[in-house]
């Protein structure tokens, strides 16, 4: 499968033939595209770029001081941080030496970290600032492993004690004192000595339940995968993308990393995470990858600015959007469409789409993917309307990324998709979906138990995710394969596609559905702030905390208009007619990663919340319309702490199975 | 060989020194009294801020302390007594001309120029810097914009060191009150002070507001060298802040020492405990 | 296009180009409003004083030499043939610069903290000090002032327009002065100049802070008499253009001062404070005097069944009405910041 030309010997002619690792390819790209952009990043209100062959001088001394500091082939090397350019230098630093870099949440709290840093038994850990040294530093005597702490941001930190702690600076300085004393030849030897096969990096998923576990993917895994998705995708050396999604997720790993180096495209670094919006406005990336919820947000906060705008303004607005939505997508996917709509539509897009795509900063963009979760259609839609090449893609980490994914021309708001490029899929009786690929991972790390469970002998990983392809060959998903349920009736229960239908709303950002071996379907919501704030606002609707906002009257009301909404649309599914929702309840709290109700990717954690609000789920069942409940939360800062309050169940009415009806007509 | 600006150099002060060491008096008040149409609202009150120290006044409310402040950076002026700032006696003096001097300050119910962005507010805490006036440089800009451009420069490193970089363009008007709270701290550090008087830094906040604000008092005393003279009323953090604290109370000095001493001071636990007139 | 349409078009072109005029003057008020608090009465005076100085450095005039041949019984009315027009404008300028410092010497300073209307009392006596001193310095005929701007009609647009008309109608063409198309240029380049130089440079960005919190700006090391100076000159730049305008236009006379009044409705309309609301104030009034006098009046006789001669010269009280409609509804003005007096 991976009939790719090995180059071994003299370390000169490395990069000339096609590369099968990382640093072969920075080797190569300093060679094709030396003065081309490869990174940016906003530090003190400027964009400051590196070429190709500054990266390559960069990394090259970086590396070499790394060496110089005792980092050897096999070592394992931590990187907490946020999207700094230095940090994804690290992964092609410490690769150059046939070490192997380990990418961690950076928020995640200190008990996960000090796991995942002594499950990968790391020897370095690189940090962004402050904050990170001090997380590790705190973990202190329970990481065996770990030699040398490297920061990139001196910040608060110049006081510290430097015997084991050094700036990326210093290293780059050593690297470069080794450099101009006994030249590249060792270093190159040991780029030419990595191959394909050998271990990339160990990405730790962040799993719904139980430890992490780190994924091994190999060069050949990460390399192939990446090529197969620009070829895809046609992507060049001239794209640009922004880099804003955490370091350790496979997703930015592919696109910010492994597709960089594979394409030679210029990846842009952000000044803070929250000028991600501006920054990206500035960059207008060529190729965007965002989780459904960064569409979401972005959409309501359009829909929020246009609720402020002027009344002409938001007649045009809401003028032109219906005729995005008659025909931009049918001009989008090449169909045909009458002269005038054409003509309206150009009209729109110079009035409105223009100016809405540049405020998104998506003026330039090609290709835009959503993945991680099912995006509702409505806000798919309305993207695609706009004339933006927004496709869906479902991946995993096991898989690097690609398991399918929308090919231009064939995009359907429910279906994530055919079979990525050399991927095949098999679907099993219980409805879960298997693939195979030159992507598949090489095992979990220290873990061959669950290894074999998820990988067969024979090369077929487990998605568990329930599924199937429709009449075109498109893969739909519905659901986790063991959230699946069935209520007690025998009906199909699937909580999120009911879930999905329910944060369409822009004024629900999470639901949550209970229902397998129930009588019926019960959800808890959780309302949008910055949504309902706004429309609070209007409304002169004083509150002073989301607790307050969402046991407010009102709100409960117009939750329950969307909650009828949506059993309206389930009752003319027949699969899913029995699953209308029956009581729901608006929760007293944001759901929060750091109270462990999400993942670190903002998933919901079900069984952890049933476990935790068990109290509110008997209520939901029993009958009760009030309950008192008392929940601990933590703060930012870590403190706990206690929130009660009183919450209110609605029951809903059911409606008549409508689907029948409509076949009839 | 490498153009790039790393983020492993840290932001510095450029004031020139001025021959003083750590721990030498840096401002020195002598005996001030201050009345206002006969009413006393300072009476003999004596104290010294030393170079590199954070020194905190504090007393219940209507002791005394926004006038102390306001005397040290020359909105009033006292009608007894003399100010010694950087080994010079002053006399009167008018707030520009303290400023001139790099004091700089903060206000109770900030003071901010609200119609302004961020960046703007930033920039005009730094005229103090400007080499030419401001006369000079509304008739002939030219040689004005590389300075401008060298303090646009250091104003984004008081943007990266106060994390505020999201929020560079907003107008100040629009911020919430513990951001605004933060750009203040900013335009005053911009002037690059060599005594920062900071009053109620913290006041209206909440608990994470307070441990923000109180890191970056922290830092910006031991990665400057700044002295910083501030107003709280939260003794929490007041104590864990200040290196010494002088205590007022109907405008006289009542204590005056280390956190501790002052804790363990018998008038100052009267003053707040036993004839408290604090609401608080 | 028909006659009637084409007349309409000329009269608020024209009454553009007169509210130019209107808003050079607001602007120079609002200023002086915005930076110290004060209603400067004397901003007419100012423009007029230039526009004297100007023409007395033009044509070479010795000042005072009314007064100095009163008592010596000379006769010296030039020292030259006078300077040529750039020089004048350049010195024009400075001595307005060096008004603006006397004033902050020697009134201002003396004034500070005191209530707005007993500042605004001393504007007044500015005004009448400045007149006297204008009159005893260049005496009291009425001068012309040429910069070596176009004037007069424009031909080239009235047959441009001629073409318009519809054909067979004897529609004689629209008249443009080229005096109003370059004083409309020159008003905007200055506006121009003035909002740029306040957005981007280190003294624009000290006055908006004062005019925003004078404590605040104090603290930050500005000092407020170098920034009344300096609005002062700024002021007193904006006088020197007004001059200019008003003075090639209709000759430099002690009227001239009296455009000040008509200033009042332009700002009371675009808001004290605004900048933006000081020319569109002026557009506003200019359009509406000019569209009154040609239509109102008419629309009124015909309403009331009177002779046509008694709703005429509506032009001069036109702004004012407006101005007391504005008071009662808008009392902020258009673009002004609401002004809640607290007791």
């Amino acid at each position: 499968m991976n009939a790719r030309v090995q180059s071994v010997g003299n370390p000169a002619s490395i990069g000339n033939s096609e590369p099968d690792t990382f640093p072969k390819y920075l080797l190569h790209n300093a060679r094709r595209f030396p003065s081309r952009p490869a990174m940016r990043h906003k530090t003190y209100g400027i964009w400051q770029s590196w070429t190709w062959s500054e990266l390559l001088n960069d990394i090259r001394a970086y590396s070499m001081g790394l060496a110089a500091l005792g980092l050897k082939k096999g070592d394992k090397v931590a990187i907490i941080g946020q999207n700094r350019p230095r940090l994804y230098w690290t992964f092609c630093a410490v690769q150059a030496l046939g070490g192997i870099p380990v990418p961690v949440y950076a928020d995640s709290v200190a008990e996960e970290m000090v796991y995942v840093l002594n499950h990968a038994e790391v020897k370095f850990a690189i940090c962004q600032d402050q904050e990170q040294v001090d997380k590790v530093l705190s973990m202190g005597d329970e990481l065996a492993s770990l030699q040398k702490i490297i920061y990139d941001e001196i910040r608060g930190l110049r006081d510290y004690d430097h015997t084991d702690l050094h700036p990326i600076d210093g290293v780059e300085a050593l690297g470069e004192a080794e450099y101009e004393s006994n030249g590249e030849t060792l270093w190159l030897e040991e780029i030419a000595k990595g191959k394909g096969s050998d271990l990339a990096a160990i990405l730790y998923t962040s799993g719904t339940t139980g430890r992490p576990k780190g994924v091994m993917l190999s060069y050949d895994n990460l390399a192939i995968s990446a090529s197969n998705g620009n070829a895809f995708d046609h992507l060049t050396e001239k794209e640009e993308t922004i880099a804003y999604l955490p370091l350790a997720w496979v997703g930015d790993h592919i696109f910010s990393y492994a597709q960089h180096y594979t394409a030679g495209y210029c990846v842009c670094c952000p000044e803070s995470p929250e000028t991600v919006d501006s920054d990206r406005r500035e960059i207008a990336p060529t190729y965007f990858f965002a989780p459904p919820r960064v569409f979401e947000n972005l959409l309501t906060a359009i829909m929020v600015r246009m609720e402020d705008a002027g009344r002409i303004k938001k007649r045009m607005f809401d003028h032109f959007m219906e005729h995005a939505r008659k025909v931009g997508e049918s001009i989008l996917n090449g169909e045909s469409v009458s002269f005038l709509d054409r003509l309206k539509y150009k009209i729109g897009d110079l009035l409105v789409y223009g100016p809405l795509k540049n405020r998104m900063g998506f003026t330039r963009l090609k290709v835009g993917y959503t993945a991680g979760e099912a995006i509702g259609p409505e806000i798919f839609r309305f993207y695609r309307s706009l004339g933006l090449n927004l496709k869906q893609l479902y991946g995993q980490t096991e898989a690097s990324v690609y398991i399918t994914a929308q090919p231009d021309g064939e995009i359907r708001a429910d279906t994530v998709g055919r079979p990525s490029p050399e991927v095949e899929i098999r679907v099993e009786d219980n409805g879960e979906v298997l693939y195979r690929s030159p992507g598949v991972f090489v095992g979990y790390y220290k873990n061959d138990d669950a290894t074999a469970e998820t990988k067969t002998a024979d090369g077929w990983v487990h998605t568990g995710d329930a599924g199937f392809f429709d009449q075109e060959g498109h893969l739909k998903i519905i659901d986790r394969a063991r959230d699946v349920g069935k209520l007690k009736s025998g009906a199909l229960f699937a909580p999120k596609y009911i879930e999905n239908k329910l944060k369409f709303f822009p004024n629900i950002k999470e639901a949550v559905a209970f229902g397998d071996d129930r009588d019926f379907c019960a959800v808890f919501i959780n309302i949008d702030l910055t949504s309902v704030a706004s429309w609070a606002e209007r409304n002169n609707i004083a509150y002073a905390s989301y607790q307050e906002l969402a046991q407010h009257a009102t709100v409960y009301k117009t939750v329950e208009e969307h909650v009828d909404q949506v059993n309206r649309d389930l009752a003319s599914e027949e699969m899913m007619a029995a699953s209308q929702i029956r009581r729901f309840l608006i929760l007293h709290k944001e759901l929060d990663a750091d109270d462990g109700e999400l993942t670190r990717t903002q998933k919901v954690r079900r069984s952890f919340i049933a476990e935790r609000y068990g109290e509110l789920i008997d209520a939901l069942y029993d009958g009760t319309t009030e309950k008192y409940v008392e929940t601990e939360v933590t703060f930012e800062d870590g403190r706990k702490g206690k929130i009660s309050a009183t919450v209110e169940i609605r029951d809903m009415e059911m409606h008549e199975h409508s689907y029948s009806k409509k076949a009839a007509e | 060989m490498n153009m790039h600006i790393t983020r492993s150099q840290e932001l510095r002060m450029t004031r020139p020194d001025d021959g003083l060491n750590k721990g030498d008096p840096l401002l020195v008040v002598d005996d001030i009294s201050l009345s206002f149409g006969g009413v006393k609202a300072i009476t003999d009150i004596s104290f010294d801020i030393k170079k590199g120290e954070i020194r905190a006044i504090i007393g219940p409310n209507g002791a005394g302390k926004t006038s102390m402040l306001n005397v040290i950076n020359g909105f009033y002026h006292p009608q007894e007594g003399t100010i010694t700032f950087r080994g010079n006696k002053r006399s009167r003096m008018r707030p520009h001309e303290a400023a001139n001097q790099g004091i700089a300050r903060t206000f109770q119910n900030i003071a901010l120029f609200k119609g302004m962005s961020v960046l703007d507010n930033l920039m005009t805490g730094r005229i103090t810097l400007m080499k030419r006036n401001l006369f000079w440089q509304s008739i002939w800009r030219g040689p004005a914009e590389q300075e401008e451009l060298e303090h646009r420069q250091a104003v984004e490193h008081i943007i990266d060191f106060l994390e505020i970089e999201s929020i560079r363009k907003t107008p100040v008007g629009r911020l919430p009150y513990g951001l605004q709270k933060r750009v203040e701290l900013g335009r005053a550090l911009a002037a690059e002070p060599a005594l920062l008087l900071l009053d109620e830094p913290m006041a209206g906040m909440n608990l994470e507001e307070k441990e923000d604000m109180s890191r970056y008092i922290l830092d910006v005393n031991q990665q400057f060298g700044t002295t910083i003279a501030l107003i709280e009323h939260d003794m929490g953090v007041v104590m864990d802040l200040s290196d010494r604290v002088v205590v007022l109370d109907y405008g006289r000095k009542i204590g005056d020492g280390s956190p501790d001493e002052v804790r363990n001071n018998q008038d100052v636990i009267d003053a707040y405990l036993g004839v408290s007139h604090d609401g608080e | 296009m028909s006659p009637a349409f084409l007349n309409f078009v000329e009269i608020c072109l024209n009454g553009l180009m007169a509210g130019v005029m209107y808003s050079l003057v607001a602007l120079g008020f609002v200023l002086i409003f915005k930076a110290s608090g004060i209603f400067n009465f004397a901003q007419g005076v100012m423009a007029l004083f230039a526009a004297l100085t100007l023409v007395g450095l033009q044509t070479g005039q010795v000042p005072f030499s009314h007064l100095l041949n009163a008592m010596f019984g000379t006769e010296i009315h030039n020292w030259g043939p006078g300077l040529n027009t750039f020089i004048s404008i350049l010195f024009a300028m400075v001595i307005m610069i060096g008004l603006a410092f006397l004033v902050e010497k020697l009134m201002l300073k003396h004034l500070v903290n005191q209530e707005p209307i007993i500042l605004f009392m001393a504007t007044i006596g500015l005004a009448y000090f400045l007149e006297g001193l204008g009159d005893l310095m260049w005496g009291a005929d009425v001068k012309t002032l040429d910069v070596g701007l176009p004037s007069g009609g424009s031909f080239w647009w009235e047959d441009v327009t001629r073409e318009w008309a519809a054909e067979g109608s004897d529609y004689w063409g629209m008249y443009i002065d080229k005096l109003d198309v370059s004083a409309t240029l020159i008003a905007v380049s200055l506006v121009a100049a003035l909002s740029i130089f306040s957005q981007y440079t280190a003294t624009g960005r000290a006055l908006r802070a004062v005019a925003d919190d004078h404590q605040a700006a104090m603290s930050v090391g500005i000092s407020l008499r170098t920034i009344w100076v300096i609005v002062w000159s700024i002021a007193g730049f904006v006088a020197l253009v007004a001059g200019i305008m008003w003075g090639s236009k209709s000759g430099v006379q002690f009227s001239l001062s009296l455009i000040a009044l008509k200033a009042l409705p332009v700002l009371i309309l675009g808001g004290f404070t605004s900048i933006p609301g000081a020319i569109v104030g002026g557009l506003i009034i200019g359009v509406g005097e000019k569209l009154a006098e040609a239509y109102l009046g008419d629309i009124m006789n015909f309403l009331v069944g009177a002779s046509p001669n008694l709703f005429t010269a509506i032009e001069n009280w036109f702004a004012y009405v407006v101005a007391l409609a504005f008071l009662l509804f808008r009392p902020q003005g258009l673009f002004g910041e609401r002004i809640i007096e607290r007791i």
